[in-house]
């Protein structure tokens, strides 16, 4: 790809260095974009990969190298003239302003009215199989639906790069179906995209070419038909990592799994209703589900975050009625959220006082830091989190290691029965396999977890048993054939013939 | 009605006024009268011009707790300059000047420098202050020409000239706020700074404009308060940047920036100049007013809360009902959730 004058080149980036102090994350990067391309985009986690997208999208200037968007030169680092350029970063995390209607967060910052822009994104609306209300206010979107925000603000915008950073990470199979849809329909159209995913599966579906970044460097690059899975997850991470498919469960025989710890009988509240289940001392339950069937809803409720309506939940024996967090926390019935950033994580606070926060009314009246240090450095070392210090600030770590800390935090209060949110959500695969670890080595200790998770491979791989919910309600139980298709017929095939 | 008055606070703050107004007039017949509206205009174009550019501070999500000394250093440059000699125009170009410029100053500090604005504004509260002292030398500026106070001096209509010329602005500034898309810029940044920035919204060059409109506000308010006070002292503006906080949370505009409307801040200040003048009407003493305004304040905040959480809890009720209707879904689930969720 040297110098030739493709007319089908539609980004261009040349020997990008950056370097945050002495840090440096990026070592002379080059890549090229082709109108029409799917360019899958991988690497671990601190490999460079959200530098990257921030300066080709203008967020942070680079030290050196050339960034070229439709044959223009991005001259200074500024989201608005990548955007000029034609080029828009659809990030992970939707930018949301929620005082603001739905219409207005699409069109803010172009030129045009939000009232001359409507029609177009109706249409943008009607062409990505969505329903969207767009005089709502945004606060009310669900993490769906702010992803769909963002990627309607790229799509009205006429972008010619799209970067989607990990645009399926909340969505429902249904929605990804339709999004994959909407990106081959923009391939047509000459748009080029950069997909960055931690998905195999996916980006096997969707892309055509692949990058892998490591340590700041591309250290594989493609067709994607040329490499197999086993190729890009061994070009990702020097760590040797135990094959990401089929059933492992070392160490651990579904005889030992015992008494019922919880049981739950016809609990009902808010976005549920009538969900039975029961599990028993070192048995791995499935709890799944696409995004929006109620299962965050009724773990809050388990957790006595929301108010239940009707039912009951025993827990080794004994009813708990009356539930709440500190309750359901010194009995050994604990909770890990879905939304590390919002509900799990003291950003500001060090390490150490993150994982004794859930303890944090047992500690003594005069706090004693050391043995808190103590404690972090323990799971430090048995998770094996990439951190400077017990006392590092929780948010300079990387998506994988904070997930670490979060369980970490979980584990320090000897949990009996653990309730697992998507607990591999924006990880990368190192980090996504010492985690599956961590929750078969919790298991074979005996703890009874609940796995709520919408990535049905990470179900097969992990679970014992499934059940389904769909749509609030209880959609089926899997015990031998647990299987992605299994699930997905009842998880989706519920859903599917209510949209019929 | 209820969600009329939650989504309205401007119809909650107006319809809380006209029942006030029609009490008062009951009780104390006389009143309601021309001449009371033209006190209440009068009385309130300080507080108006200082709580307007807060205002727009607020909106994106700083605030500015300098603008009383702002009011007060650009009344003594007026008052100087004017004692000085200089005409009555230039003396006004000075004077907004000066806003312009602590404005700026404080501007250049919370948007380029990155300080917070609560200390950086507290710091230059202090400092501006200290300013005016050290020009005035610690003496109250008297004498002012005749000229300036003919600026408060009522124009046959029971209006002033300065009275057109800060309703006039509030207009302008609706206007701008609503109506433009630079406007909209200062909703977005308050509302998510890092996506206004993402959408490549000039997030500086908005903090900074606001900051810089804001001390020409409060310059505004200096030339104001001289004009119809007749002399500068030294404490001129004093604790009037907490009112016009105080303002702003009753007209309905979040300090945590993105909502709030000039309609709402403009009705506001009419209510608590209100107070003060009925207070009179009632004869009750003067030195009740902080106290009945605090009261009413809390009152208002409190009852709009209450509305508030029920509605929240209306919405949480219907959010979550589709799923008590037993296993026969409709075959529109998904979208009346989406649609009830929008809600």
């Amino acid at each position: 790809m040297t110098g030739s004058p493709a007319a089908g080149r539609v980004a261009k980036l040349t020997d990008i260095w950056k370097s945050y102090g002495a840090v440096p994350v990026l070592k002379g990067v080059s890549i090229t974009l082709q109108a029409g391309e799917v360019h899958a985009l991988l690497g671990g986690n601190g490999a460079g990969k959200s530098s990257l997208m921030k300066i080709m999208s203008g967020v942070i200037p680079a030290n050196s190298g050339a960034i070229e968007i439709n044959g223009r030169a991005l001259t200074h680092a500024s989201p608005a003239h990548a955007q000029d350029l034609g080029l828009y970063l659809v990030p992970q995390e939707a930018h949301i302003l929620p005082n603001q209607s739905v219409l207005e967060n699409i069109c803010l910052g172009l030129a045009a009215s939000p009232r001359a822009l409507r029609p177009r994104v109706e249409q943008l609306v009607t062409e990505l199989s969505v329903s969207l209300d767009l005089d709502a206010q945004a606060a009310a979107l669900e993490i769906a639906e702010r992803q769909i925000v963002e990627i309607l603000r790229g799509l009205v915008r006429d972008a010619r790069v799209l970067i989607l950073d990990e645009p399926t990470s909340a969505l429902t199979p249904f929605e990804t179906n339709a999004l994959f849809q909407r990106v081959r329909k923009l391939q047509a159209q000459g748009v080029g995209i950069f997909f960055i995913s931690h998905k195999l599966r996916e980006i096997r579906e969707i892309c055509g070419t692949i990058s892998v970044l490591r340590d700041g460097v591309i250290v594989l690059s493609g067709p994607l038909d040329s490499y197999s899975d086993a190729e890009i997850i061994d070009a990702m991470s020097r760590v040797q990592i135990t094959a990401a498919s089929g059933k492992d469960r070392t160490g651990r025989k579904v005889s030992q799994i015992g008494r019922p710890r919880l049981s739950v009988r016809g609990l009902s509240g808010e976005g549920f209703r009538n969900i039975s289940l029961d599990v028993r001392a070192g048995e791995i339950l499935g709890l799944a589900g696409v995004v929006g069937a109620g299962r965050t809803e009724f773990a809050e409720t388990l957790f006595g975050l929301r108010p239940q309506s009707a039912g009951s939940v025993v827990f080794d024996g004994e009813e708990l009625k009356k539930r709440s967090p500190r309750v359901c926390i010194d009995r050994g019935l604990v909770y890990l959220p879905e939304d590390r950033q919002q509900h799990g994580l003291f950003l500001e606070a060090p390490l150490f006082w993150n994982v004794s926060s859930y303890l944090v009314h047992r500690l003594p009246f005069f706090l004693r830091p050391g043995a808190e240090r103590k404690t972090f450095d323990d799971f430090r070392a048995s998770m094996g989190i990439k951190c400077t210090g017990p006392g590092q600030e929780a948010h300079g770590l990387s998506g994988g290691n904070q997930q670490k800390v979060l369980l970490a935090k979980c584990l320090s209060a000897r949990p009996k029965v653990l309730i697992l949110d998507e607990p591999t959500r924006g990880v990368d695969v190192a980090a996504r396999n010492d985690i599956y670890d961590i929750i078969r080595k919790l298991a074979a200790e005996g703890v009874a977890i609940v796995l709520i998770s919408s990535d049905f491979d990470e179900i097969e791989q992990l679970a014992d048993r499934v059940e389904v919910m769909a749509f609030g309600q209880s959609g089926g139980e899997l015990t031998d054939d647990i299987s992605v298709d299994a699930i997905a017929r009842l998880a989706f095939g519920a859903s599917e013939a209510r949209h019929a | 009605m209820l969600d009329l008055f939650a989504r309205n606070r401007v119809a909650t703050l107006i319809a809380v006024l006209f029942v006030a107004y029609a009490a008062i007039g009951a009780v104390a017949p006389g009143y309601l009268s021309g001449a009371t509206a033209s006190v209440v205009i009068s009385n309130s174009l300080v507080l108006m011009l200082i709580s307007l550019g807060t205002m727009i501070v607020i909106l994106t999500r700083n605030i500015d707790v300098s603008s009383g000394s702002v009011l007060g250093l650009s009344a003594a440059v007026l008052g100087l300059s004017l004692n000085a000699g200089v005409s009555l125009p230039l003396a006004i170009a000075f004077c907004l000047a000066t806003g312009a410029l602590a404005g700026a100053f404080n501007g250049l500090m919370v948007a380029y420098l990155g300080i917070p604005s609560i200390v950086a504004t507290l710091g230059t509260l202090g400092l501006y202050r200290g300013i005016m002292l050290v020009l005035t030398g610690g003496r109250w500026i008297e004498d002012l020409p005749q000229n300036l106070k003919a600026l408060a001096g009522n124009h046959g209509l029971g209006f002033s000239a300065l009275t057109v010329v800060v309703l006039a602005l509030v207009a302008l500034a609706w206007f701008f706020l609503r109506k433009t898309r630079f406007g909209r810029y200062f909703y977005a940044v308050g509302d998510n700074r890092a996506a206004a920035h993402h959408l490549g919204v000039p997030v500086r060059r908005v903090q900074f404009a606001a900051f810089v409109a804001t001390g020409l506000c409060a310059a505004l308010a200096g030339l104001v308060f001289a004009a119809q006070i007749g002399f500068i002292p030294n404490q001129a503006g004093n604790g009037i940047e907490l009112k016009a906080i105080a303002v702003n949370v009753l007209g309905g505009v979040s300090l945590l920036g993105g909502t709030g409307s000039v309609a709402g801040v403009f009705a506001a200040v009419i209510f608590i100049t209100s107070i003060d003048s009925a207070l009179v009407f009632l004869k009750i003493p003067a030195y009740w007013n902080d106290f009945i305004a605090g009261a009413i304040l809390l009152s208002v905040l409190l009852l709009d809360g209450r509305i508030r959480q029920i509605i929240d809890r209306r919405i949480r009720a219907r959010r979550y009902a589709v799923h008590e209707r037993g296993p026969a879904q409709p075959a529109d689930t998904t979208k009346a959730r989406i649609v009830e969720a929008g809600r």
